[in-house]
């Protein structure tokens, strides 16, 4: 591929760029790989979305195409100004905005290639009966399908990390800062993450009522509270 | 977009902070730079900490002093108040003034022993650049306090469990001094110390104070009918009856 083929106008670019290009993109134009990034977030994050919430009906759909994009855009700047002072510290010595622009950059790796995976996600949630049927919520086959939805936003979500390692490793000139500050990027997106998908829930089906955009749940307690109460059940049982 | 030009040159690296510990400071000439106002002392200390090092070793340090002192105060009013908005009222100004008022306390406790500590390790550091250190370390901690505002204020409003919010802003505090006492040990290098033993115990004994702090001062996150608390007790005691009280 001819050096000047690569456009960052085209979703194959972001997969595509060597380093080098990358960083070009992120010090020399910015605004306008931001806006790219905003666009593969939207259509790709929001597409699988599309197709986890078109379980239940179009409504859901609607909703959790909007939500998904909403999870990432949002956690992405509730951790910009964290993200941005992490990085100087642990060695990488980039500016607030091109520290912003490089975890955009993953998001956007990662919603392309979700956007990428819809078809194998709607071939799934076709493939499983719905909750009028036979299935239940303990049902194996809901069960696949959660796992299988969730499974494919965790490799997205790899593949994006992986993917602007090089990237950090070229900038930094050492593969041990640039796993630092994508391990810290990473540990609190993912914290932060958990917590605005738990805002933001349901994804794929609300038991408990209707179809609305955000369930009834809204801003009742955090995910860690909830895994932690679990995990006491659980032991407390075992006791 | 098409105009990107490929061949273009790839903009320089930005300095990194790796520089060799042990480096003289002011070997650079970055390092030299004057630092005239605020934002540069908050930018120093998180891009170029031997800036602000080198600096606080020069006559006439009291002002960047003062300057980083300002900062990290304001830093921590702010945090305060993210703090305050998990009960709202009258926390949203008793959690930033307990918060400023139980940091500067517990500096102004720890900063002799810091002082003594770091003569006895053979430092030839002045006075007014232990204290400088020390302001580097209150300004990092709080400037990444600032950093974890949005995910604590989140965490604010989704949750009632007093506990929880306790343990999350003490992980965010403990998380931000890592990085603060980082700062302190880089600059304690350059004061020609034998040893850093005296440090790491003044570490511990600071840490131990502002943990001790939380429970003076309490409540800080949650409410209670008094401004300070009526009886004594120790952190690791609060904290279990705290913990107790919530999973019951």
């Amino acid at each position: 591929m001819s050096a000047s083929a690569f456009n960052p106008n085209t979703p194959t670019a972001f997969l595509r760029a060597e380093p080098t290009r990358l960083r070009q993109w992120v010090t020399q134009r910015p605004a306008n790989l931001v806006g790219c990034c905003l666009a593969a977030v939207v259509l790709g994050a929001g597409t699988y979305g599309a197709v986890m919430g078109c379980w239940r009906d179009p409504w859901q759909a609607l909703y959790t195409g909007i939500k998904l994009p909403l999870v990432i855009l949002l956690t992405t700047l509730g951790n910009g100004l964290l993200n941005g002072m992490l990085a100087p510290l642990l060695g990488f010595n980039a500016t607030f905005r091109q520290s912003l622009t490089i975890v955009l950059l993953t998001f956007a790796t990662a919603s392309i290639i979700l956007g990428a995976l819809s078809p194998v996600a709607l071939f799934v949630v076709w493939n499983t009966p719905s909750l009028s049927g036979a299935t239940q919520l303990s049902s194996p086959e809901y069960g696949f399908m959660q796992l299988t939805l969730a499974g494919l936003i965790a490799s997205a979500g790899v593949a994006g990390n992986v993917h602007v390692l090089p990237l950090l490793t070229q900038w930094t000139r050492s593969v041990g800062v640039a796993r630092k500050v994508l391990l810290a990027w990473l540990a609190g997106n993912l914290f932060l993450g958990s917590q605005i998908c738990w805002i933001l829930r349901p994804f794929i089906w609300d038991p408990a009522g209707p179809t609305r955009f955000i369930g009834r749940e809204y801003f009742r307690g955090s995910f860690y509270e909830t895994v932690f109460e679990a995990v006491r059940r659980l032991f407390f049982a075992w006791g | 977009m098409n105009d990107l030009n490929p061949t273009g040159p790839i903009p320089p690296q930005l300095p990194t902070p790796t520089y060799p510990i042990r480096a003289p400071l002011g070997e650079s000439p970055e390092e030299r730079e004057p630092i005239p106002n605020l934002f540069a002392a908050t930018e120093a200390v998180l891009r170029q900490p031997r800036r602000v090092m080198y600096h606080l070793r020069q006559p006439g340090s009291g002002r960047i002093v003062i300057a980083m002192l300002f900062v990290a105060m304001l830093c921590a009013a702010g945090y305060g108040v993210v703090v305050g908005t998990f009960s709202s009222g009258a926390q949203l100004w008793i959690a930033p003034v307990k918060i400023v008022g139980g940091l500067l306390l517990a500096t102004l406790i720890c900063l002799p022993s810091l002082y003594i500590f770091a003569c006895l390790s053979g430092s030839q550091a002045r006075l007014m650049e232990i204290v400088g250190l020390v302001t580097g370390l209150l300004l990092l901690t709080t400037l990444l306090l600032i950093g974890f505002a949005p995910v604590a204020w989140l965490f604010s409003q989704s949750t009632d469990s007093l506990a929880w919010m306790g343990t999350l802003h003490l992980v965010f505090w403990g998380i931000a001094t890592v990085f603060g006492l980082r700062f302190l040990e880089n600059g304690f290098a350059h004061t020609k110390a034998r040893s850093n033993a005296g440090l790491m115990t003044w570490v511990v004994i600071f840490v131990l104070v502002v943990l001790q702090m939380t429970t003076a001062l309490r409540p800080i996150v949650g409410t209670a009918e008094t401004f300070l608390p009526q009886e004594k007790k120790f952190f690791l005691s609060h904290w279990g009856d705290s913990l107790k009280s919530s999973l019951d």
